[in-house]
């Protein structure tokens, strides 16, 4: 492989992550416009371990991903009080809190940014992504995603039935985060620099874009979403001072044609379904 | 969906055809990359940095090409993204096999494209970047052809204190950017206070945001201070919002600011407001090698769809047209020989014949790369008064004084 | 300098005012997030120096600015939104936002990435009441602010499509049953949503008189906290909210802390969101059981 394409791979595999983020946030049917927030928590807190702690990456990853996970607990607890649009925006207030935070952390470089981190492989990138990826799909085939999905159809009838909301919802905030951290680690280590102004919102949308663009209903819909958003805008080169609005354009044009995104069950069992008989 | 899987592959295929075009023709040709950011917040900047490397690979064609062979520049649009910048940069060192490469613009890009380059051992020099430490951070294969802000400040301050009899000034930056918080929080500040001035809110400046349109509250604070004159850190597109705020609250003060000022949209702002800044290329500069760039980049710029009719050409037009033409000198004089087997020796002979440069001759003068791989060259400081820039001082960024 | 900085945060709370109120017709009715809402702002402003640029008065620009916004308004209302009305919020308010990048890239294209500015002093005038510098644009900005709040109040409160815009934001189900257009009233709130961003645009950039394709970004995000703030229900809570925002903003920086300002506009609309999410003047909810 190129080191072009390397190089685009590693930003699909950190894009993937971000995207797995909100994928489990939204399997019970929260939407989190904020996640850039976690993953700019996980990549300061990754950096500084390896950078000023000479702490092993892999144990900083963990480390930035537990910390990540309790501040999302903490963002939790008060998201159960909102629903719809209502928690999404509290979400995105909640994003670019950090990142202004983040701004001021002087202690961390402030707009200047951090440096330092050591250059991490691809292979290291998509072997969390790959290890995140069968977690997830483990939990897919769980009791406990039964419970999420059910939460996130009729939280009224769930609760009926005895099902704990409160944890499945809080639990999920969490563990977003934690995955959310794990993506800014990676990007901390993968572009060895990092400044406030990578955590913003539009971070958050691009998590957000590749999961209901790839396909919300299936874990693997955001390797497809995270890759479109990747390589697209470098396959639309040749489009020049009209890249971006192509870009749009083809967005827009996804959304109509198949709005529960490009991979859905059916299209997976067709898939396995032909693969199987060849 | 049909139509749309049918575009991308038409665009896969392009994008092939063309690679796959480049590394044929790759034997009688030298390739020269460059990131510029064509989309985007800056797109200006990296639209007009085309025209400029179209004219010059023309110029260089038309005069029989280097070394007999054809220069073939190939632009890489980033959008102002640092994550795109460094995968251009892989795509021009790893696919399409360039000796050097020309940017990108933006710091932020810069520090995640400088790493990229080192790792790919291939030259890279931006041509507007000036956070401090970035290109001394990624030795010896990152380069900058702009002047450390630090020793600007050292002569543009002196100039400004004596000419506007300034005793107190106060501070206004952009928080958002990384140059402009350190030019407006730790390089004036210092120098100021060295030159005998009172920074009134050295402890605490004040700040907006890139992007803000509102920036009353801050030049009402700012008129309260009651300074001679007044610090702006912003690059000038902000600038140009505080500066017009200020006039419209009649705080009537000159203005001092770092490189990034320079623009020949901050003389629309307020005409009558004095703006001083330090340049190493202005688009009505009195030099014979300037004017004869800008009687021809000009019209090219103005006919450039895309691009405003009464554009000039920046700085940085000027900065990325000496990059490219030290990187074709290299080229000439270092025995590079352009062909597929000889990549690394070759790429290693022009980050040699940058690191020791010697004479080469840009549009303020003699320039050369310091230790630290930013340059050094001529400048001049320039005011901006009534529509127009008027060199004041002219001064050189070596250590020691003369270039 | 209290007073000067009062003024200053009136009129920032009038742009702001303007935009939430855009922001909140098409979500406080349809509980859409339009993300394009901040360019048809950017595209009012635009659209409003060219008119002004070939000297026109201010009138015409305002009219033809926010007859543009308007109807690139109901041109994603038609595309973006209408054939996925029936689609989780999330496919429109991403369809919203493949409009608002294409809106930027063509802006780029057609004037360019440096700040836009006014060739003339044409709105620079002012006067002073004691220590106070009011420009005639302020007062302008705040004046058509006012006329058009109020405009929006009527349309909602007293008329017969303002009804229906409430039974829509009420129950889309019953109001259809009831006999209201659902297609007619949808339209209706992208296109005054349309008007108010192009009306915000306008004035802001002759205030300001120096614009960019990528200020509808940052102002879109604050007009999203200020409609929080006062709440999608009532169209005055924007009015209220708007100021109110403007002016913390304008404190925040006028007593030392410039640099905290975003983060103290978002914890207050978080502290909102959980202690009174229908907004500071109240009213019923509409989407509370709305899924994603």
């Amino acid at each position: 492989m190129s080191t072009y394409y390397a190089g685009l791979f590693a930003d699909i595999g950190i894009l993937f992550l971000g995207a797995m983020s909100v994928y489990i946030i939204l399997a019970t049917g929260q939407l989190s416009l904020g996640n850039a927030g976690f993953m700019g928590i996980g990549a300061y807190v990754a950096s500084f371990l390896t950078v000023e702690m000479q702490w092993p990456l892999t144990a900083a990853l963990i480390a930035a991903a537990l910390a990540a996970a309790a501040i999302g607990i903490v963002v939790g607890f008060p998201a159960l009080r909102l629903k719809g649009i209502y928690l999404a925006i509290a979400t995105l207030g909640f994003g670019e809190m950090v990142r202004s935070f983040l701004l001021n952390f002087d202690r961390m470089g402030g707009s200047g940014g951090f440096h330092g981190m050591k250059h991490v492989s691809l292979e290291y990138i998509w072997l969390w992504g790959g290890g995140i990826f069968v977690l997830i799909v483990l939990l897919e085939r769980s009791r406990l995603w039964l419970e999420m999905r059910a939460v996130h159809d009729d939280e009224t009838a769930a609760n009926l039935v005895g099902l704990n909301t409160t944890a499945t919802k809080v639990g999920a905030f969490g563990f977003g985060a934690a995955v959310a951290a794990v993506s800014g680690g990676l990007f901390a280590h993968h572009h060895v620099y990092i400044e406030p102004g990578n955590f913003g919102f539009e971070r958050s949308i691009d998590f957000v874009l590749a999961v209901i663009l790839g396909g919300s209903t299936v874990g693997a819909g955001a390797v497809v979403g995270a890759g479109l958003l990747v390589l697209l805008p470098e396959w639309l080169r040749f489009l020049a001072d009209w890249r971006l609005a192509a870009f749009g354009v083809l967005l827009v044009l996804v959304l109509l044609t198949r709005r529960q995104g490009i991979l859905d069950r059916p299209l997976l069992d067709k898939l396995s379904l032909r693969r199987a008989r060849a | 969906m049909l139509e749309m899987h049918k575009l991308l592959i038409g665009g896969l295929m392009t994008a092939a055809l063309v690679s796959g075009a480049q590394v044929a023709q790759a034997q009688n040709q030298v390739n020269i990359g460059a990131i510029v950011p064509s989309s985007g917040p800056f797109a200006e900047w990296g639209r007009s940095n085309t025209v400029t490397l179209k004219m010059l690979e023309k110029e260089v064609n038309d005069a029989g090409g280097v070394n007999g062979a054809k220069l073939n520049i190939v632009i890489l649009d980033d959008a102002a993204k640092p994550a795109q910048a460094a995968n251009n940069m892989r795509k021009l060192a790893g696919d399409d096999k360039v000796l050097a490469v020309a940017g990108p613009l933006t710091s932020s890009a810069c520090e995640v494209t400088f790493p990229v380059a080192n790792e790919l051992k291939t030259v890279t020099t931006s041509q507007a970047s000036s956070k401090p430490g970035v290109a001394k951070a990624n030795r010896p294969w990152a380069f900058r052809n702009t002047v450390d802000e630090g020793i600007l400040a050292k002569t543009s301050v002196p100039y400004f204190t004596k000419t506007f009899g300034a005793k107190q000034v106060a501070i206004i930056y952009d928080a958002k950017d990384a140059v402009s918080t350190s030019i407006a929080t730790k390089i004036m500040p210092g120098v100021f206070t060295e030159a005998g001035v009172k920074v009134i809110n050295g402890d605490a400046p004040i700040s907006f945001n890139t992007g803000d349109l509102d920036v009353s509250a801050q030049v009402t604070k700012l008129k309260s201070m009651n300074p001679d004159g007044i610090v702006i850190g912003a690059d000038y597109s902000q600038a140009i919002t505080v500066i017009r705020e200020m006039k419209r609250q009649g705080l009537m003060k000159p203005v001092i600011g770092g490189t990034p000022l320079i623009s020949s949209a901050i003389l629309k702002a307020a005409p009558e407001i004095p703006v001083v800044a330090p340049a190493t290329f202005y688009s009505t500069m009195d030099a014979p090698k300037a004017k004869k760039f800008v009687a021809n980049l000009q019209p090219l710029l103005r006919n450039t769809s895309g691009l405003p009719k009464e554009i000039e050409p920046s700085m940085y037009d000027a900065n990325i047209y000496e990059i490219v033409s030290m990187y074709i000198d290299a080229v000439k004089k270092s025995g590079v020989t352009g062909k597929a087997e000889n990549l690394d020796a070759d790429r290693t002979k022009i980050r040699d014949y940058m690191a020791n440069l010697k004479g080469y001759e840009g549009f303020s003068g003699a320039i050369h790369f310091g230790e630290d791989g930013d340059a050094i060259k001529n400048f001049f400081i320039v005011q901006g008064q009534n529509g127009a820039w008027e060199t004041k001082v002219t001064g050189c960024s070596a250590a020691g004084g003369g270039c | 300098m209290l007073l000067q900085q009062l003024v200053n945060g009136l009129t920032l709370g009038a742009v702001y005012t303007l935009v939430a109120l855009s922001f909140s017709l098409v979500m406080g009715i349809l509980s859409v997030l339009n993300i394009a809402i901040g360019e048809l702002f950017m595209l009012g402003g635009f659209i409003g120096f060219a008119v002004i640029a070939s000297q026109l008065p201010l009138p015409v620009a305002l009219v033809v600015a926010m007859a543009g916004a308007c109807t690139v308004s109901i041109i994603i209302q038609k595309i973006a939104y209408e054939p996925l009305r029936d689609a989780p919020m999330i496919t429109p308010m991403l369809s919203t936002l493949g409009f608002s990048i294409i809106l930027q890239n063509i802006v780029t294209n057609i004037w360019g990435s440096d700040p836009l500015q006014l060739p003339s002093e044409l709105f620079d005038a002012d006067f002073t009441i004691g220590p106070v510098r009011i420009g005639f644009m302020q007062l302008v900005v705040i004046g058509i602010t006012i006329v058009l709040v109020a405009a929006v109040a009527f349309l909602v409160q007293r008329t017969a499509a303002g009804r229906a815009l409430r039974a829509i934001a009420e129950n889309r189900d019953v109001a259809r049953l009831l006999g209201v257009s659902v297609d007619k009233t949808t339209l209706l709130a992208f296109g005054i949503s349309g008007l108010l961003a192009g009306a915000a645009g306008v004035l802001i950039s002759l205030h300001y008189s120096a614009i960019t394709p990528y200020i509808g970004v940052d102002i879109g995000l604050k007009a999203i906290a200020v409609m929080v703030i006062g709440g999608t229900a009532r169209v005055w809570g924007a009015l209220l909210a708007g100021p109110l925002i403007g002016i913390a903003e304008v404190m925040t920086i006028a007593y030392g802390g410039s640099q905290i300002r975003d983060f103290i506009v978002y914890g207050l609309m978080i502290l909102i969101l959980l202690l009174r999410p229908q907004g500071l003047l109240g009213g019923p909810r509409s989407d509370v059981g709305q899924r994603v």
